[in-house]
């Protein structure tokens, strides 16, 4: 009688093989939070030394507990200045910048045209270009066209927009990329014109896109300071401000705003999070 | 509307991109060749004058060769640190956390949202001196009585991993989350241990994500400045350490310039040498 | 309604409400920032001025230094004069604040302020006057003027006070951590002793630190010759390859040295007055130690009557008694030791404020054609690591 060729029976595991087994396979989840437990650590810190009342000025050792740095977090000159233009820029840019380079990567994506290589690279190049080297050219043409540009907003505005607008580029072509054009097609075959499928199948569509990318536009902008600090002028936003202060002594007001900060954005992104997970299933139930 | 864009359809694209590109060139390539421009002056400020100073550049290189060695080495460290720290933590995020998956997703890019000069800072707080982390290092003897990890190299290119891990770990996410899982079962099936699944299937699958993260987070870290002035002693001091006093310091604007464009020719020289290892279109999709 | 328009209608809505919010950053922009001081001869109701952080009497500083309730000289003068002051923070280093403004003076333009400081022992200072970028001064309008102390009276940047007056003066001394380390009084046991290994600061200024280390090698730091330069560079370089010095510092040493990341440092009399901390002592080191003075200036586009009404006011005794006591640095106006002593008689004996004469004659000033020679701008920069 022929038998299959048959695996080998499995051995009877000893309790140090078992152990062994589980060590193997809920080592890399613990890694994993280890390597979490890493990431949040300084932001822990920061979080925590916002709600310190430090003896002197320095904000180094824990010495009480207490609210009043929220409560009078713009006691410290200059720094409800700094926030808000932060936020200004941030804003303005961010539009500017998602508007932009949602346009170029439309185009980039749909249609063939001559240079569209060279449009590729030129997108890419400021993504690879060490800040330094952007913030100090930039400075150098402010610096040569002084009629034009003064130091200050204006100049922090367009720094900004010129630096977003790659990341916005390459976050809508990715979207793009796998966007399904017979939706467009439908509404074109129902007489709609270019503009109006633009405005009512394209846009809604990409929108999700182009919110990721203003996101992360505003993060970087808010974020930034090696570009604004060559092409500030006089004006300060947060990080600026921060790296002034911090040569003298961190009031606990810095740990404040940028705790304040990092909540929004936390709360911001489980939004936006939420709201992909409830667009993906209407799109799954729409087709 | 509608009808013009139909008509002059060919134009649509340059249409398009015209509002981009234009902020583009007149704000990035045209400041870049202002910079060419400076980089061939001379004299002192503020009184410059154009003259065709080839040699603030080979002075740059001449003066300057060990920060820029340096950086490229550092930046080089912390990517490769970067990479072996992110990878399994990205790998269980893919494969086996599940419903949680947003959740870690989230505690990666976290700490982009605190402000770099603020988790930076936060740093000198934890590495202090007399802190937690030095006394119990002190204590289980890896430091000497007198060691310190603040001012060292190590807590520069520390600073420099901490800040750039997001950028490394997400894009390969990205690739490892588009991979099909039925090809591991594949593997399986075909006799596969798990760690040659790993890295006849995995690991070649990730690669474009290792390329774009390797890239995103070796780049800036090249010309990083704020880590090495924080976080280390002149010792530690970068070609971005020199750029930035050179240009606000010293006023130097010729010798800043000429490194910058130094500095960018050897990122450029790394890219493209990358670029052939790896093939062109992963770089520029 | 469908659900994916709504999100678009946010997306439109947050534009508009954006857009709104930074119009009127946008206008002020284009207005060339806030409060434009003008340069007519009128005395305007608004004065633009930027300072360091830390330089000037606060209601905190003011309760303690034993002087609660009065209120801050700031406020005084805008009561008196009916001039409102924008008081800006935002000079942290002359270098950096140089190179923040420097465009717009190099254009001809104004930067919106009508005083700001800058310290004498840096090329700065040099720069703003050598170039025409600050305004003289309306000494009729400045009478207090003449309450200067004659040390003050003719600096060499400034000989016959034209451009320039003193806001704060400041001493070099040594500064350490008694927790940690025993006394740091000389330069060179800070320097070469290896039980400060790595746990010593100097300055990024080369004026304070390098004129400090002359004054060790037994130079002249208001004489610097290459030779006296180069001496004082080898005992950095030497301390820089045996890891003695930890970082080249700002102000920003205060905190690692009272944390005890710092055993010892070079160190100011203000800061350490300002610290206030029982563990942290500062002495003029033995070889002696350098003076600075940072100086109120009018850049272009300031307003100089505006300006000079301001100085006039702090050169008064009481109030720059008020100013030393609150800020805790050193007045160059006279009989202010005095006026302190009415205010506070023990504050007055804070030699930190108002030294001896015996400190004073310790006490040496830079020699101001150092820094506009970019050889020794190059080699300071080179022992930095830049």
């Amino acid at each position: 009688m022929t038998t299959v060729a048959a695996l080998p029976p499995r051995a009877r595991r000893s309790v140090a093989s078992r152990t062994w087994a589980f060590v193997k396979r809920h080592a890399l989840t613990v890694y994993a939070l280890l390597v979490v437990g890493y990431l949040m650590l300084p932001i822990a810190v920061v979080i925590m030394f916002s709600f310190n009342h430090p003896t002197g000025r320095f904000n180094y050792v824990w010495n009480e507990f207490t609210f009043s740095n929220w409560f009078h977090w713009n006691d410290v000159l200059g720094i409800q200045d700094a926030i808000v233009r932060s936020l200004e820029v941030g804003l303005l840019a961010t539009i500017v910048a998602t508007a932009l380079g949602t346009l170029m990567a439309l185009a980039i994506v749909r249609h063939h045209f001559v240079g569209r290589g060279a449009t590729n690279v030129l997108v890419f190049l400021p993504m690879s270009t060490p800040e330094i080297v952007l913030g100090a050219s930039l400075l150098t043409l402010f610096l040569n066209t002084t009629a034009v540009f003064q130091l200050g907003f204006i100049t922090i505005f367009i720094a900004h927009v010129m630096f977003i607008v790659s990341f916005v580029v390459v976050t809508v072509k990715a979207r793009l990329i796998g966007f399904d054009r017979h939706l467009e097609e439908a509404a074109m075959d129902l007489g709609a014109n270019e503009v109006t499928t633009f405005r009512k199948v394209t846009l809604p569509l990409i929108a999700p896109a182009m919110l990721a990318a203003a996101l992360l536009g505003f993060a970087l902008s808010i974020d930034d300071f090696v570009i604004t600090y060559f092409n500030a002028g006089g004006t300060q936003t947060f990080p600026i401000f921060v790296w002034g202060i911090a040569r003298v002594a961190v009031p606990p007001q810095v740990n404040v705003i940028a705790s304040a900060i990092f909540i929004v954005a936390i709360a911001i992104a489980l939004t936006n999070v939420f709201w992909e997970y409830r667009s993906a299933k209407r799109t799954r139930g729409a087709t | 509307m509608g009808t013009f864009f139909h008509r002059h359809r060919g134009a649509t694209p340059y249409l398009l991109l015209a509002p981009g590109v234009l902020w583009l060139a007149i704000f990035f390539v045209i400041p870049l060749a202002f910079l060419g421009y400076e980089s061939l002056q001379s004299g002192l400020f503020p009184n410059f004058e154009f003259t065709w100073q080839f040699s603030n550049f080979s002075d740059g290189i001449r003066d300057y060769h060990t920060q820029l060695l340096r950086s490229f080495v550092y930046a080089g460290i912390a990517t490769l640190a970067c990479l072996v720290l992110a990878y399994p933590l990205v790998y269980w995020i893919a494969f086996r956390a599940g419903a949680w998956r947003n959740l870690f997703l989230l505690f990666i890019v976290a700490p982009f949202f605190v402000t770099y000069l603020v988790r930076t800072l936060a740093w000198l707080n934890i590495l202090a001196d007399e802190g937690p982390v030095v006394g119990i290092l002190r204590d289980l003897h890896i430091l000497g009585p007198d060691g310190r990890l603040l001012a060292t190299t190590f807590a520069v290119v520390s600073g420099i991993t901490y800040n750039f891990f997001p950028f490394m770990a997400l894009p390969i996410y990205v690739s490892l989350e588009q991979m099909d899982a039925r090809l591991l079962e594949a593997a399986k099936d075909l006799y596969a241990s798990p760690i040659q699944a790993f890295i006849r299937v995995t690991l070649p699958l990730s690669a474009p994500g290792i390329v774009a993260g390797t890239l995103l987070t070796f780049i800036p870290a090249a010309g990083d400045f704020i880590n090495a002035a924080l976080l280390g002693t002149p010792n530690q001091a970068m070609i971005g350490n020199v750029i930035q006093s050179k240009f606000l310091e010293s006023l130097d604007y010729p010798s800043a310039a000429a490194l910058s464009f130094i500095l960018m020719g050897l990122i450029l020289v790394a890219l493209l040498v990358y670029a052939r290892i790896v093939g062109s279109e992963r770089l520029t999709g | 309604m469908n659900p994916r328009l709504t999100r678009n209608e946010l997306l439109r809505r947050g534009a508009a409400g954006g857009a709104l919010l930074a119009f009127p950053s946008l206008l002020a922009a284009c207005g060339g920032g806030g409060g434009d001081s003008s340069s007519s001869g009128e005395v305007n109701d608004v004065l633009n001025f930027s300072n360091w952080p830390y330089y000037i009497d606060t209601p905190d500083s003011l309760k303690a230094a034993g002087l609660t309730g009065v209120p801050t000289t700031l406020k005084q003068f805008e009561t008196k004069t009916k001039i409102k002051v924008n008081y800006y923070e935002d000079i942290n280093s002359n270098s950096e604040y140089f190179g923040t403004i420097q465009g717009r003076l190099r254009n001809g333009d104004g930067i919106g302020r009508d005083i700001i400081v800058s310290t004498d022992n840096d090329r700065y200072l040099g720069q703003y006057l050598n170039n025409d970028w600050a305004l003289k001064l309306d000494k009729d309008l400045i009478p207090n003027i003449s309450n200067l102390i004659p040390a003050q009276a003719s600096p060499p940047f400034d000989p016959n006070r034209e451009y320039t007056l003193p806001w704060f003066s400041g001493m070099d001394g040594i500064a350490w951590n008694e927790e940690v380390t025993e006394p740091i009084t000389t330069v060179t046991q800070l320097l070469t002793d290896p039980k400060l290994k790595g746990r010593v600061g100097v300055w990024n200024s080369m004026g304070d630190t390098l004129g400090l280390i002359m004054l060790e090698n037994g130079d002249d730091p208001a004489k610097v010759t290459d030779e006296t330069f180069d001496r004082a560079i080898a005992v950095v370089q030497k301390a820089q390859d045996a890891g003695q010095i930890r970082r080249f510092y700002g102000n920003d040493y205060a905190q690692p040295l009272a944390k005890g990341d710092l055993a010892a440092s070079m160190a100011w009399s203000g800061d350490i007055f300002l610290l206030n901390d029982p563990k942290v002592k500062w002495g003029i080191a033995k070889s002696g130690g350098i003076i600075f003075t940072d100086n109120m200036l009018i850049p272009l586009g300031g307003s100089v009557p505006t300006a000079s009404t301001y100085m006039n006011f702090v050169y008064d005794p009481k109030i720059a008694a008020q100013l030393a006591l609150g800020a805790g640095y050193i007045s160059s106006v006279a009989g202010v030791k005095d006026e302190a002593a009415k205010l506070n008689p023990d504050a007055a004996d804070n030699t930190l404020v108002f030294p001896t004469d015996e400190m004073l004659g310790q006490l040496h000033q830079n020699d101001p054609t150092m820094f506009s020679n970019p050889d020794y701008e190059k080699k300071w920069l080179a022992v930095q690591g830049k």
